[in-house]
């Protein structure tokens, strides 16, 4: 499985599976994305602007706290999602009552369904202690109302909640499938040589699940900083309390949508990009991601 | 200090550059050219043809379009839903910067549920003006006082004001006299009657400063110059004067003694432990169809309406304003006659604005059939057209819309530190940066 | 048939883990559905799980459907138009893509992933106003490719693709297939489509749930009501809550509405859910080691 068999020759029919997507990739992502590279660099009448709109972006009286706000928030949502998504999707895996794990990967998934505005009125009552199903729950942690459920200092573990809730689903099952095809000769062996599940997954299934969780930790990191979806939803369901203006992706929004300002707009969204990017560069030097083995 | 108001300028700077690159855009595709005029008002009209009549209005207006398309059936209409551009989405603004820059597109006609769409549609140059020969004087005219003062940029109209939300005291007739109090007429007689309340009936509320727009209610009434609007891009902010400190500290008092709710009235958790202790409510006119009759299911002949309090030295009682939308006509518009036509309907008809709108009509003919058939349902305990129809008169004129949105600010800034047990009286000058930083960062040049 | 290496003994501990956060996951859903079965007044006042009455239920069908004369109906078919069109050109172009990135070394190959990677990264706030020039130039708006081709790009489809087929692919398979002559195109039809069913089903999955369920692409584009998906009508429905937005008026929707219309817009993703998942579980490389 893991011996490296010798690389193909240059493929001649490469270029034929790929036109598809090369087409579809220059037309909507290469082009849309080197157009907001130009707006980033240059002012609204079109002329280059240097770095004048990133000053603007950090002058503004909201960049450093959401800075701050993002930074949090990526510390409890990344260390969620990489420790319950790989644990969860081990332990399904070892589960050998029949029609359980399918059961149960198919409840874990539900939430992914809801997205956006489905998912306001959810939030709403799940976090109000008067009418949620988890009211005593609340209740024993001391909140009485919905506003203090939502006071400042519980948004970045409210968010990373509200993410994982619709997100790690799916990727629980992607990992699920990831570990279906590690042979099970070699958990087979492992286990005639002693191992245990605990041991199994360290040296043999995390190992063999790298790339799969390369891949996860740089979308998430990306998705992290460029968190949007979950404040804008708290901000909905408590009519502007709680989560306006909390991320950076939410200013560069405000900037292209309210201010009709796209120039700053797509300056934060480089900064956030730069930010994906190196993250994502260290990961793939570091994993052999893009290596054809 | 310096450094902010440099950045100011620099904003505005690119809004100026930003309107003209939007004209020179809209030329050079050939479009429906508005010449980026030199006189203020006028416009360029685009060549005029036959096609239909494009209209934009939220789910509750639909019935306005839908109307007045059975009654003209040989106007050819294009009826699009949106979202109104409820909850601040900017869905049209997002729209028309789009239009602009593709140079198609715009609707004739659209309905707006924000009062402060002529901040950007003026400069964007979509709102054609409407007093320089499209509607006549006269008409206007018909209007409540300064209720189209939103949609006027320097003595311009560049829209048509839909409904007022005028304050009044909303109050339970039937438990007042049960208990025998009096109607307050000052804030000072509703502040001593709200202390009175919390400790002969304590639960029982005088009104509610849990929700975003409570600083129109209380703080606009109060006559608080936190939102004075100077000019297209100037604002005075000044929310620490006495005007605002005395009505905050009432807020502040009545809140210690639990007769003032902290939550929000369209709150689950008011609608379930509150909504049944109401004695007083100050609160906008769609208060009594929409809270009372439609979310608290409030039984028939117990609401009644009052004047809203005045401080007792203040000669000039006046109120404040809830929101209220606008109706916008494109200055793109191919069919301005049809066009023109249509809004003048839908904002001054009898059959729309008077039997059928919700809220409370802008333009005063239709308000007085609307108060006749509200006082023809029976619900409410006493005439409420008299206080209603004062009030339209009495809103203070200095608190005004910028295209930043007041509900935001006051709902992040001071509704968190409301729950956390702050005072009101503390969190006005935190309140006052807030309204400046958000303000500057709009390009507008604050004066404190 | 496979191996069975799992221990019979389940671990208690394992299943109390297991078994909590199912309980995480589903029970805001078990809130959803069971608020669809109530009353406004109902929803604020009885205890939050439990069951209203099929009356209401009924009833806020009736109000749902009778929202402006079947919109919902309408909302539906568009979603399920851009969302299988969109599926449908995805896997023709993502699965051969990320096969051949995987298996085959070609020129520009580091430079697509390189790239595939970069515009994945990118935040889409900013990419609307690029997209919606773009699209004008080519004059589509209005029409439905307005959306459905920017959905058929589906980046993250093309790395599933291409981490599967780099995993889960017997080089020596191949390598086999090339000693007896086969062309490209004849092993992939011969060994990789076989063998992709998973990665199709996960791909085709992801992609019909990331259609379904984008909002803020239909919301800009598309110019006319009569266009829009579900997703941006059950943004609709929620600004015509009173709670949500006061001044909504006498035509008001009221939240069971809301929660029954969110429960119908999910019902098609839990559909291609349980149907991609049959392709997931049995053994993926049963087949393989067969052949």
């Amino acid at each position: 499985m893991t011996t490296v068999a010798p690389r193909q020759r240059r493929s001649r029919a490469a270029p034929a599976f790929v036109a598809g997507y090369v087409i579809l990739l220059v037309a909507f992502g290469v082009v849309p994305t080197v157009y907001a590279i130009y707006f980033a660099f240059t002012d609204s009448g079109g002329a280059f602007a240097g770095l004048g709109n990133f000053a603007d972006a950090a002058a503004d009286f909201r960049f450093l706290p959401a800075i701050g706000h993002v930074a949090l928030y990526l510390v409890c949502w990344l260390a969620g999602l990489v420790v319950f998504v790989v644990g969860l999707a081990l332990l399904l895996h070892r589960l050998q009552v029949r029609g359980a794990g399918r059961t149960l990967r198919f409840l874990y998934y539900l939430p992914g369904a809801l997205a956006g505005a489905a998912s306001v009125m959810v939030w709403l009552f799940v976090l109000d202690p008067a009418v949620s199903p988890v009211g005593f729950l609340l209740r024993a942690l001391g909140y009485q109302t919905f506003g203090q459920v939502i006071a400042p200092g519980n948004l970045p573990v409210l968010f990373a909640a509200i993410a994982f809730w619709t997100g790690a689903g799916g990727w629980i099952v992607v990992m699920y499938g990831a570990l279906n095809t590690i042979s099970p000769e070699v958990l087979e062996a492992a286990r005639i040589d002693g191992a245990g599940a605990w041991q199994t997954a360290r040296r043999i299934q995390i190992p063999l699940l790298r790339k799969w969780i390369v891949y996860m930790v740089i979308l998430a990191f990306a998705g992290g900083t460029q968190l949007f979806v979950e404040p804008q939803l708290l901000s909905q369901a408590s009519v502007g309390v709680a989560g306006r203006d909390y991320s950076p992706n939410q200013l560069s929004y405000d900037f292209a949508f309210q201010n009709d300002n796209v120039n700053t707009a797509a300056a934060i969204s480089v900064e956030l990009l730069v930010v994906g990017l190196v993250v994502a560069a260290v990961f793939v030097v570091r994993s052999g991601f893009f290596d054809a083995d | 200090m310096i450094r902010s108001n440099l950045v100011a300028r620099r904003r505005r700077t690119a809004t100026l550059l930003a309107v003209a690159a939007l004209t020179l855009a809209a030329t050079a595709c050939g479009a429906a050219t508005s010449s980026g005029g030199d006189t203020k008002g006028r416009f360029t009209q685009a060549p005029q043809s036959d096609g239909p009549l494009t209209v934009w209005v939220d789910s509750t207006r639909l019935a306005a379009a839908q109307l007045y398309q059975k009654q003209n059936p040989t106007v050819k209409m294009d009826i699009v839903s949106y979202d109104g551009d409820a909850n601040g989405s900017n869905y049209l603004q997002t729209k028309v910067s789009l239009f602009n820059r593709t140079g198609n597109g715009w609707p004739d006609v659209v309905f707006s549920s924000q009062n402060n769409e002529a901040t950007w549609a003026v400069t964007a140059k979509f709102a054609a003006p409407l007093n320089k020969g499209l509607v006549p004087q006269s008409l206007l005219d018909g209007w409540a006082p300064n209720a189209n003062q939103p949609c006027t940029v320097d003595g311009t109209v560049y829209c048509l004001r839909n409904d007022l939300s005028q304050t009044v005291l909303w109050y339970n007739a039937a438990l007042m006299t049960q208990w025998g109090y009096q109607v307050p007429s000052t804030w000072e007689e509703y502040e001593a009657l709200g202390k009175k309340v919390a400790t002969e009936h304590p639960g029982y509320l005088v009104g509610a400063a849990g929700d975003t727009f409570t600083p129109e209610i209380y703080l606009w009434a109060s006559k608080c110059g936190a939102n004075h609007i100077t000019g297209p891009k100037a604002v005075t902010v000044n929310a620490t004067s006495p005007a605002c400190t005395r009505m905050a500290a009432l807020l502040d008092s009545l809140i210690a003694a639990k007769s003032m709710s902290t939550s929000s009235v369209f709150s689950s958790d008011f609608d379930k432990n509150e909504a049944d202790k109401i004695l007083m409510m100050p609160g906008p006119s769609w208060y009594g169809g929409s809270l009372f009759q439609g979310t608290f299911k409030t039984p028939k002949g117990q609401i009644a309406v009052a004047p809203m309090p005045h401080w007792a030295d203040d000669k000039n009682p006046s109120v404040g304003n809830v929101g209220g939308g606008t109706w916008l006509l494109s200055a793109h518009s191919a069919h301005l006659k049809a066009a023109t036509a249509f809004l003048t309907w839908v904002t001054t008809s009898d059959d729309y604005q008077g039997k059928v709108a919700v809220g409370y009509p802008a333009y005063a003919a239709a308000a007085k059939t609307w108060l006749a058939a509200q006082a023809a349902s029976g619900y409410y305990a006493n005439d409420i057209t008299a206080p209603l129809q004062a009030a339209a008169g009495q809103v203070w004129p200095d608190w005004g819309y910028g295209q930043f949105s007041q509900e935001a600010i006051w709902a992040a800034t001071v509704t968190p530190g409301l729950t956390a047990g702050k005072t009101i009286v503390s969190m006005l000058p935190a309140w006052q940066k807030a309204i400046s930083d958000y303000a500057r960062s709009d390009g507008y040049q604050v004066t404190q | 048939m496979r191996t069975e290496t799992r221990r019979a003994i389940p671990n208690p501990l394992a299943a109390v883990v297991l078994v909590a956060f199912a309980v995480f996951f589903v029970l805001p859903v078990v809130w959803l559905v069971l608020a669809a079965t109530k009353t406004d007044d109902q929803l604020v006042r009885d205890s939050p799980l439990s069951f209203g009455s099929w009356d209401a239920l009924r009833a806020n069908w009736d109000a749902l459907t009778g929202y402006q004369s079947g919109a919902i109906l309408l909302w539906l078919r568009n979603s399920a138009v851009y969302s299988f069109v969109a599926l449908a050109i995805t896997l023709c172009v993502a699965v051969p893509a990320g096969y051949a990135l995987a298996v085959t070394e070609f020129r520009g190959r580091r430079t697509l992933l390189i790239a595939t990677l970069v515009v994945m990264l990118m935040p889409n706030a900013t990419l609307v106003v690029p997209l919606f020039l773009e699209i004008n130039a080519v004059h589509l708006i209005g029409s439905m490719w307005s959306v459905i081709l920017p959905y058929a790009f589906y980046p993250f489809g093309v790395y599933l693709a291409y981490i599967y087929f780099g995993a889960a692919l017997p080089r020596e398979l191949l390598d086999a297939a090339k000693l007896d002559g086969c062309s490209e195109f004849a092993a992939f039809r011969h060994i990789g489509l076989p063998l992709a069913a998973p990665v199709v089903a996960l791909v085709g999955f992801f992609s019909f749930v990331a259609n379904w369920t984008n909002y803020f692409l239909p919301y800009v584009l598309l110019p006319s009501s009569d266009q829009v998906p579900v997703q941006v009508g059950l943004g609709t429905l929620l600004d015509n809550v009173p709670q949500f937005n006061p001044t909504a008026g006498a035509l008001a929707v009221q939240r069971p509405e809301v929660a029954l219309a969110t429960l119908v817009a999910i019902v098609p993703v839990l559909l291609v859910f349980l149907f991609s998942q049959r392709f997931l579980v049995a053994g993926l490389l049963a087949g393989a080691t067969k052949d």
